[in-house]
């Protein structure tokens, strides 16, 4: 006999998890680009899943004028988000003191606005189409199924984050975004340009976020101007579970956040789900400040 | 005519709800929830005088309240955390309010019509103001009566041993605690007047519109509350309502002529606004010369 909780077998449960744990691969990317920009500037950049998104808007607008592979189209999403996430930085924080922090948090958001407006402008605010890979293949072992094109997206996400992960601890640029992160009056004394790590930490972590944001559409199937701000506030909340500056942490964050949001909807109905995340996000922030690693953290 | 009271209203509105994040900034925290105050406020108040029949003033007064209350439960563990976290924890909270109200039906039926909030659909027919034969001109006047009422308290709170407190504790908490300053009770106290006024401003604006929903409330207005005050100036109530002038009458209202393009040009300008003015509008230089030139006047006459 099935054991049932609330209506649904162990299996459905376990098929829910497991599809949002692939999807919110998405988020921990996401989560990760909040994370890291906010490690080297001490400062959130609202505008950041819009830059992901922006990414992908633009290699479907690429799509329109000529017929792309996917693959292709992912690759120019991540170079196009890297190039907005660029512009965020100049108009956001180049110029901006950095002993003002709401000029800069107010800014990002009239980016958030701005770049939302844009994809609105160029597609008249419809759902625009958006080309997935392996979307006809589903692994089956009895009655539990992976989506192909999901398990996909979980993996090129893994490879964006082991790729980081190895920009950050392997190279030399990595050394000085982390240095400067840390002490940036130390780094800038060793003669690092703190400018110039900066710059190329928001460029880096927009290439990332292009290849969520390009994930994202693929695993949508659709591209919508209705995705920026729950994109955003999940990213977020990816990186406060798992403890602002902490990359490992972002990453669960985002996988737990994927996973829960499943089940929610499983559980009770697609417009209650988003609710339910809020507020686990909230008893979070109350209840657990520091997230799931955190040590007391130095940025307050 | 009837247009220009109509933006007349909106600019009031938005000014109230300004200023209910102005009170909050000054203890230096962010808050991403006054939208959901907000709707609590407009909701409540608009289901005491649909459904209940209440006269607009005491329903407005008890959606404020509750929405101050709220505010304050929320506060104490809320303010647990600090800057950006708080950011992040109220964003994730008036994203909640919002999609309570999203889910949330209650309709009764009354002469032939199921009146009430329905869900995705809305909360249609507060009609208060059209069947006690407001005008709106009328409207107008009722609006900024509480605008003004609103924006005195806060002037007179600025100058009073208040204001001195929360300002304290906005610019050092560290110095603020060792004079004896109790920060949470501060900072909760600020949370919860400001929940309140949203809550005030949600009551108006779901009489005016005469058909609120929870689309109303999104990110988008939570961003607006807390960009008046900080585009204006944190010095004085008064740049907050600069900053709702230059946003909704030159922006919003006075851009119409651009069309679509006025919605990508509105982000744009506030990029501008902030790289040029990271202090707002009316920042220390100003009042300092502010100050210079009352005293100057009077030591002419």
């Amino acid at each position: 006999m099935e054991i049932e909780i609330f209506g649904w077998t162990l299996l459905d449960y376990f098929q829910t998890i497991v599809d949002g744990v692939l999807y919110g691969a998405t988020y921990a990317i996401i989560g990760i680009g909040f994370t890291l920009i906010f490690g080297v500037m001490d400062k959130l950049n609202l505008a950041y899943a819009a830059t992901a998104l922006a990414g992908a808007y633009f290699s479907w607008g690429v799509g329109t004028q000529i017929p792309l592979p996917a693959p292709v189209a992912y690759v120019i999403s991540s170079i196009a988000a890297g190039g907005f996430g660029y512009l965020v930085y100049l108009c956001n924080f180049r110029y901006i003191p950095s002993g003002a922090p709401l000029a800069s948090l107010l800014a990002t958001v009239g980016m958030l606005l701005f770049l939302e407006e844009l994809i609105v402008h160029s597609t008249q605010g419809m759902p625009q189409p958006y080309p997935a890979l392996f979307d006809d293949v589903m692994l089956e072992w009895g009655d539990f199924g992976m989506r192909g094109d999901l398990l996909f997206v979980f993996c090129l996400c893994v490879l964006a984050t082991v790729f980081l992960l190895y920009v950050l601890y392997r190279t030399k640029l990595g050394m000085a975004t982390r240095a400067v992160a840390q002490q940036p009056v130390a780094a800038q004394l060793c003669g690092m340009s703190v400018q110039g790590t900066n710059s190329t930490t928001f460029v880096i972590a927009g290439a990332i976020g292009g290849i969520a944001g390009a994930m994202i559409g693929a695993s949508v199937g659709i591209l919508s101007p209705l995705l920026t701000v729950p994109v955003t506030v999940k990213g977020l909340i990816a990186a406060v579970i798992g403890g602002l500056g902490s990359i490992p942490g972002a990453i669960v964050g985002g996988l737990l956040i994927g996973a829960f949001e499943n089940t929610f909807q499983l559980l009770r109905s697609v417009t209650e789900r988003d609710m339910y995340v809020m507020l686990l996000l909230f008893a979070f922030l109350a209840f657990r400040p520091g997230g799931i690693f955190g040590t007391a953290s130095r940025h307050e | 005519m009837d247009f220009i009271w109509g933006l007349v209203q909106i600019l009031g509105v938005h000014t109230i709800i300004g200023l209910s994040a102005y009170v909050i900034l000054l203890t230096g925290q962010v808050s991403m929830a006054q939208a959901g105050f907000c709707a609590i406020g407009a909701y409540i108040a608009g289901m005491l005088t649909v459904l209940a029949e209440w006269h607009i003033i005491p329903g407005m007064l008890v959606g404020g309240l509750a929405a101050g209350a709220l505010a304050c439960v929320v506060g104490f563990p809320a303010l647990r955390v600090k800057g950006l976290m708080f950011t992040v924890a109220t964003l994730a909270f008036g994203e909640f309010v919002r999609l309570f109200w999203f889910n949330f039906d209650y309709q009764i039926s009354r002469g032939g019509f199921e009146i009430g909030p329905l869900g995705g659909e809305g909360f249609r027919q507060i009609r208060f103001f059209p069947e006690n034969g407001w005008s709106t001109l009328e409207v107008a006047i009722f609006v900024w009566v509480w605008v003004i009422l609103i924006m005195a308290i806060l002037w007179w709170m600025d100058r009073s041993r208040i204001g001195a407190v929360l300002r304290a504790v906005g610019e050092d908490e560290l110095a603020a605690q060792s004079v004896g300053i109790n920060l949470t009770a501060v900072k909760v106290t600020a949370f919860t007047i400001g929940g309140f006024i949203a809550g005030l401003g949600g009551g108006i604006y779901a009489h005016y519109t005469t058909h609120v929903e929870h689309l109303n409330f999104g990110v988008l207005l939570a961003t607006f509350a807390i960009a008046y005050p900080i585009l204006g100036g944190l010095r004085t109530v008064v740049g907050t309502l600069l900053a709702v002038l230059f946003i909704q009458g030159v922006l919003v209202e006075g851009l119409r002529f651009l069309g679509d393009l006025r919605n990508i040009l509105f982000g744009a300008f506030i990029v501008l606004a902030m790289n040029l003015r990271p202090a707002g509008f009316i920042d220390a230089r100003v009042t300092r010369a502010l100050g210079r030139l009352f005293r100057a006047e009077r030591g002419g006459a």
